[in-house]
């Protein structure tokens, strides 16, 4: 990789990439939002037509929980991918779970979940800033372009490719269980199957983020492309690609917007998703407008 | 042919069904009958392995043992991106919906729509549908490919009178085909009348069944209309 960020410098420096491009952070963190932007942003109406909106919130509140209770098991702090994906993993199937088989309401549950898992981590969080500054630890709660490694970028890449192999595969299948179980279950979906399939995926696309994005924003990337897109799509094709269009131009905005001004690049990738959200929402109203006529008013 | 034997489920200690005997015979129309509450929706619940239950449900299938299936409540969410055509086929192609419709998959689509009323509805968002048309579009979920056992949870209700008319039009033409037994709840007793070849009154118990004018009584008539929920 070392060849290919010197000679993305070299571009830079002669004038052809502009001047941001000649630090290696900023292209591994480019690359990683190139990565990233595609898998949460065509996630997210699956997200979103599973409501499990809630859910992804209290992952990334588990992501935090999960990389301290690594560092107290002696991972490292850019690296704790053990501790990470071992509670988030453990944290999502349990809510799952008892999702299933409580008659709760779901985001009760989750409510109930998150909040246990925020007072674990505030208390490991103690003993976390003991050894590490918290500058450290708010590089992985906001999101920091400094902290991505070429092992993060491989890991990235490896998982994302499996979770959207994975999703191509079972897509109808899920669709269809969200829309109404009874009518997956009619052609053969297995409910519990793809309820638990899904949030693993989820659970490690999030964990395999939260690098640049930061475990408390996290949720943006897998909800607000899905609302933007949902704003002007009318087809669940459009609705995908427009999710992705919102995750990819709101992660490589926000990037760049990042570098600049020196702010986290979570905070700054989500407020670029939140403004391309508005900017959709006035593009429907303005097509709502120019599209009422008499005839249309009165459909039903 | 569906054979249900003391099928009872329960949910917080109460009884939804209780001891259910049902056999619904190859080819023919089952309707069930009974007051809100009696456990209708319940037994189809358990018929799909939805839900828990005690007994036995046996299935003896002749050819693709396929169940077709409308229910009886199907909320979508008004702006919900997915038009009529990605929703049918989303239960008849592997590749993602998402990514487009193949050619035979689309074609497929339009005739079955064109079979149930809704030649021009394959670019409708599913959410722009009024209750009678999304009805149709379950229908047409349902029907293709020709399932075995088609169970119809109240699938006329919202329907316009001309809508019921090619609804039963539909059914008479599955049973003519001679392979799919109907399992239908239904609150016309007028088109029980039409299309029932048996009909079960349940009320969590079967209290009748049999042939409609056996099952349909005078006093049957008024005590659904009444909703004493009770007919002896």
């Amino acid at each position: 990789m070392t060849a290919f960020y010197e000679w993305v410098a070299s571009l830079a420096a002669r004038g052809t990439l502009p001047e941001i491009f000649q630090y290696a952070f900023f292209v591994r963190g480019l690359l990683s939002v190139l990565l990233l932007a595609p898998l949460l942003g065509g996630m997210s109406h699956l997200v979103v037509a599973r409501r499990l909106s809630f859910f992804s919130a209290a992952l990334g509140q588990a992501a935090l929980t999960g990389l301290s209770i690594g560092i107290v098991l002696g991972e490292p702090l850019n690296a704790a991918y053990g501790g990470i994906f071992g509670f988030c993993f453990l944290a999502a199937l349990t809510m799952v779970y008892v999702k299933r088989h409580a008659s709760l309401p779901s985001d009760t549950l989750v409510g109930v979940f998150l909040s246990m898992s925020l007072g674990l981590g505030i208390c490991l969080l103690v003993v976390v800033t003991k050894r590490f500054n918290i500058h450290q630890v708010e590089a992985v709660m906001f999101g920091s372009l400094l902290t991505v490694t070429d092992a993060d970028l491989a890991l990235l890449l490896g998982i994302g490719v499996a979770v959207a192999v994975i999703l191509a595969l079972a897509y109808n299948y899920l669709l269809l269980d969200s829309l109404d179980t009874s009518l997956g279950r009619v052609s053969g979906v297995w409910s519990a199957f793809v309820d638990y399939l899904f949030v693993m995926l989820l659970t490690a696309a999030i964990v395999v983020s939260l690098k640049v994005i930061g475990a408390l924003l996290v949720e943006a990337m897998v909800v607000v492309p899905a609302a933007a897109a949902r704003n002007l799509a009318r087809t669940t094709r459009s609705y995908l690609a427009l999710s992705i269009l919102t995750a990819l131009l709101a992660g490589i905005g926000g990037l760049f917007v990042s570098s600049r001004l020196l702010v986290p690049s979570g905070g700054a990738v989500v407020l670029a998703m939140s403004a391309l959200f508005f900017v959709t929402l006035a593009l429907a109203g303005v097509r709502s407008v120019l599209g009422r006529t008499p005839a249309t008013d009165g459909g039903g | 042919m569906v054979e249900i034997r003391d099928l009872t489920v329960a949910r917080d200690g109460r009884r939804l069904l209780s001891d259910v005997e049902l056999i619904v015979q190859s080819g023919s129309v089952h309707l069930l009958v009974g007051p809100n509450g009696a456990g209708k929706s319940t037994l189809f619940a358990a018929v799909l392995g939805l839900i828990e239950f005690t007994g036995t449900i046996r299935y003896r299938w002749r050819r693709s043992g396929r169940i077709g299936y409308v229910p009886q409540s199907f909320s979508v969410d008004r702006t919900l991106p997915l038009t009529v055509g990605e929703f049918l086929a989303l239960s008849r192609q592997r590749w993602p919906v998402c990514l487009g419709i193949g050619q035979a998959v689309r074609a497929r689509v339009r005739e079955i729509l064109v079979q149930v009323g809704l030649p021009d509805f394959f670019s409708r968002p599913l959410g722009s549908l009024s209750g009678g048309e999304l009805q149709r579009a379950l229908l047409a979920n349902a029907i293709d490919p020709l399932p075995e056992l088609l169970l119809l949870d109240e699938p006329a209700s919202g329907l316009d009178e001309i809508a019921v008319r090619q609804f039963e039009e539909t059914i008479a033409a599955l049973r003519q085909s001679g392979g799919t037994s109907v399992l239908m709840v239904s609150h016309d007793l007028g088109q029980v009348r039409r299309i029932a070849d048996r009909v079960t009154l349940l009320d969590q118990v079967v209290r009748r069944t049999g042939a409609p004018t056996q099952v349909l009584t005078g006093d049957l008539a008024d005590s659904l209309a009444g909703g004493s929920g009770r007919v002896s």
